[in-house]
């Protein structure tokens, strides 16, 4: 199934390609008004400026910063109590629904309440982004430790591994390809948040950025930002599912 | 339900207590009483396994055959009664020095190759580091796997799998080896061919194996006694003996007594066959016949 | 700490009652830490959010004429994204060209992080309703689009080259096999892009902080009035559970009688 994975590779770069063109021709003719759509060239150079005059590495430092942080902190507490709620079947019944139950609800409606309580400072846009990502991260390891085979426990409980060893060598090894998975959509998801809480309500990062060239009406800058913020994502989402596509190729565990 | 009968067996090893496994009225529940998963699933078991011998567990399915192994391998606490090992008492715990235990399910890590498969379970054990390869090496050879020690079980077939499985129960050395239906998964050819090896290692080491099948040749080729159960709730219906000295050769089963004894016991069975039947029916919802 | 099996009845029972219990220990903390310890200008009991929610939000025309508008917005881009979701899904899925040429584009479009592109959007539909709907149309109409065509891909070629060998055209094929494979993974399509269009109205009200609920929730949150705004916020989430389970009661009525397709 390489072949076919190259071929919608190719049309995903084709496609880039052909937006890339429409872009520049569509601009070039003059119909369309500078500030809707500037040209590609006007963006280019919105973008040269940013970097040059250190605007650029310095809202992107803050904004990585900040969901570096937020991230950990989702990781930790998601994970741990991911994995205490897993120890029990009755905790598991009664908790899994509720914290899928309030994933539901977009947590961007409580983002207001976290200015309210830190600020509009990075503070605020870290306890936003590790609340969000909380969800994915606790979910994803409450399934995957329920998901250890009975099997593989009876096992090792009948060669007299102690609890410790069973963790290490049993539900770890188990589990880590499923808590990959949502560690990297809990990733996706804190970096959006932190994000969007830079763009809603904040001082710097790449979001506050985007906000402030809308309002400043400077479009060739807003556009500037958007295209690194839309490649960097997309290169990002290249990378980890060539990775996920080759793991999967090499025939990985069970 | 035990016969007299004692028999001294090449390998034996004189000098321990000539019974291996003791159960004595042994019942077991699932469930709360009263409640609708109130199930018996054992109803006063006694039973004495000796030292060196190969006994079966046969029944129909539901009987309770693998509950009955799983409290003496202690895995499940018994709701009533009491297990000894080796003189030891047995109450949910598992005793990984004296039994070792081999499934139906390979239960192999599949994201650790064969050897480091052996390494940890031997590291589970306590058995000391030094030991490790050398044992894991041993137990490969003796069921002619050793060339795949650095592959994943994921690369194996099915039967080269329990192949392994059975190698890692008994690298350990411990001298009960306690079998849940091992051979269920595999295809009949797979199956001879290791109840074959199974005889050559009792003869030559002198475990005490307990074997857990719903196979009647199986039964009658291997075991050295067969403990027939009835259909839930599980009591032992009768003991039948085989005699016949380890190794068992394939010819052994084209003698008339082998036919007997599996007719004999389908007789025994058959109407305990009948009721599991209806009994898994009734659960499925149908009308009873 | 596990609680021993009784029947199947009241075991569902305890797990019920330990939930209301959790919640309610939570609230009841929360009322005692908002009256005696919290700074009200942070935090306020429940108490207090119920006064204001009676007090400062229903009464209040336009914060109710606020949320109106927002429930508006959200039930027509759910219903664009739905009804355009399907149409492309089917549209895509259908044909080899569309599984292998325009899938691969829309995965593209899928990878993109819309928050950042709000901006943009506002800037393009204007700060009224349309640039809400816009942007929470383009949030949900992914998930639909994805679980139609993974929906198609399910149906087992064993049976559409069963069909196919009957003689059947390929509009016959698609409405007889392939379509009742299709309609479980819509389903679990459909309650996604509702939580995709809530969180992609919600933010756009959010972000345009000059009318509309992002006015009010800035309005509180400046003057540190802490009860209005989780009173504002709570009738929000209160909004988006209703809406979550109008989803899935419509998802159960019209998927009776289509358990035999699960394989």
């Amino acid at each position: 199934m390489k072949r076919t994975a190259l071929t919608a590779r190719l049309i995903q770069l084709a496609f880039i390609a052909i937006l890339m063109a429409a872009w520049h021709f569509s601009t070039a003719s003059g119909s369309i008004s500078k500030l809707f759509l500037p040209p590609p060239s006007a963006v280019w150079d919105a973008f040269s400026r940013l970097v040059v005059t250190g605007q650029f590495w310095s809202a992107v430092r803050v904004t990585l910063v900040t969901t570096a942080q937020a991230y950990l902190i989702a990781l930790v507490v998601g994970a741990g109590v991911g994995y205490l709620v897993s120890r029990s079947r009755f905790l598991t019944d009664v908790f899994e629904p509720v914290i899928a139950g309030l994933f539901t609800i977009p947590i961007t409606l409580f983002f207001p309440m976290f200015i309210l309580f830190f600020g509009i400072g990075t503070g605020s846009k870290i306890a936003y982004g590790a609340s969000y990502a909380f969800f994915p991260i606790a979910l994803t390891t409450i399934a995957a430790f329920n998901s250890v085979e009975p099997h593989f426990l009876r096992a090792a409980r009948s060669m007299g591994a102690s609890r410790r060893e069973i963790f290490r060598h049993v539900l770890v090894p188990r589990t880590l390809p499923v808590l990959i998975g949502g560690m990297r959509i809990a990733f996706v998801i804190c970096f959006a948040s932190v994000l969007g809480g830079e763009t809603l309500s904040s001082i710097a990062g790449v979001g506050r950025n985007i906000a402030l060239s809308a309002e400043l009406l400077d479009t060739a800058r807003m556009y500037a930002w958007i295209v690194f913020v839309v490649v960097t994502a997309v290169s990002l989402n290249f990378i980890a599912t060539s990775i996920e596509q080759n793991a999967a190729a090499k025939g990985n565990v069970s | 339900m035990s016969s007299q009968a004692s028999d001294s067996r090449p390998g034996d090893r004189s000098g321990s207590p000539p019974v291996a496994i003791s159960v004595r009225n042994v019942t077991q529940r699932f469930g709360e009483s009263g409640s609708a998963q109130d199930v018996l699933a054992l109803d006063d078991v006694s039973l004495e396994v000796r030292r060196g011998e190969f006994l079966c567990l046969l029944g129909p399915s539901g009987c309770g055959k693998s509950t009955l192994l799983n409290i003496v391998g202690g895995l499940i606490k018994p709701s009533s009664g009491a297990v000894s090992v080796n003189g030891k008492p047995v109450n949910g715990v598992p005793m990984p020095k004296d039994i070792a235990f081999v499934f139906q399910e390979s239960t192999l890590f599949p994201w650790y190759t064969i050897l480091e498969n052996f390494r940890i379970a031997l590291k589970f054990q306590n058995v000391p580091k030094a030991e490790w390869d050398g044992r894991a090496m041993a137990a490969l050879e003796a069921v002619g796997m050793a060339q795949f020690a650095q592959h994943y079980p994921t690369q194996l077939s099915v039967g080269m799998r329990q192949r392994v499985n059975m190698a890692r129960g008994i690298c350990v050395s411990t001298d009960i080896l306690l079998m849940d239906e091992p051979f269920a998964a595999l295809d009949e050819q797979s199956r001879m061919v290791l109840g074959e090896d199974l005889s050559i290692l009792l003869a030559r080491t002198g475990k005490t194996i307990v074997f857990v099948t719903h196979s009647l040749a199986e039964a009658v080729f291997l075991s050295d006694r067969i403990v027939v159960m009835t259909a839930r709730p599980g009591r032992i219906k009768t003991v039948v003996d085989v005699n016949e000295p380890h190794p068992r050769s394939p010819d052994f089963m084209l003698e008339p007594r082998f036919g007997e004894l599996r007719n004999d016991l389908y007789a025994m069975l058959r109407d305990e066959i009948r009721l599991a039947m209806a009994a898994q029916r009734e659960q499925a919802g149908a009308a009873p016949r | 700490m596990s609680a021993p099996v009784r029947s199947a009845r009241s075991y569902a029972a305890l797990v019920r009652w330990t939930r209301v219990g959790f919640v309610l220990a939570i609230l009841v903390l929360w009322e005692i830490y908002g009256r005696w310890f919290a700074d009200p200008v942070f935090v306020q009991p429940p108490s207090e959010v119920a006064v204001a929610w009676a007090t400062k939000i229903l009464p209040d025309e336009r914060i109710m004429s606020a949320l109106g508008l927002s429930v508006f917005e959200i039930a027509v881009a759910y219903v664009l994204a739905v009804v355009v979701g399907l149409a492309i899904g089917l549209a895509v899925g259908s044909t080899a060209l569309g599984r292998r040429g325009f899938f691969p584009m829309i995965l593209l479009l899928y990878a993109i992080p819309q928050v950042a592109l709000i901006s943009l959007f506002v800037l393009l539909f204007g700060l009224g309703p349309a640039s809400k709907i816009a942007f929470g149309f383009s949030h949900g109409v992914f998930p639909v689009i994805m679980s139609v065509v993974s929906g198609m891909a399910d149906a087992p070629t064993l049976y559409i080259r069963g069909a196919r060998s009957m003689g059947a055209s390929r509009y016959q094929v698609i409405r007889h096999v392939i379509f009742p494979y299709m309609v479980p993974s819509f389903f679990v399509g459909l309650r996604l892009a509702m939580t995709l269009t809530l969180l992609g109205v919600i933010l756009a009200e959010l972000y345009v902080s000059t009318a509309g609920i992002g006015y009010f929730t800035r309005v509180f949150a400046e003057n540190f009035n802490p009860a209005p705004l989780f009173a504002l916020i709570g009738s929000l989430a209160a909004i988006a559970l209703i809406f979550n389970e109008c989803v899935r009661m419509a998802e159960r009525r019209l998927s009776r009688g289509r358990e035999a397709l699960r394989r």
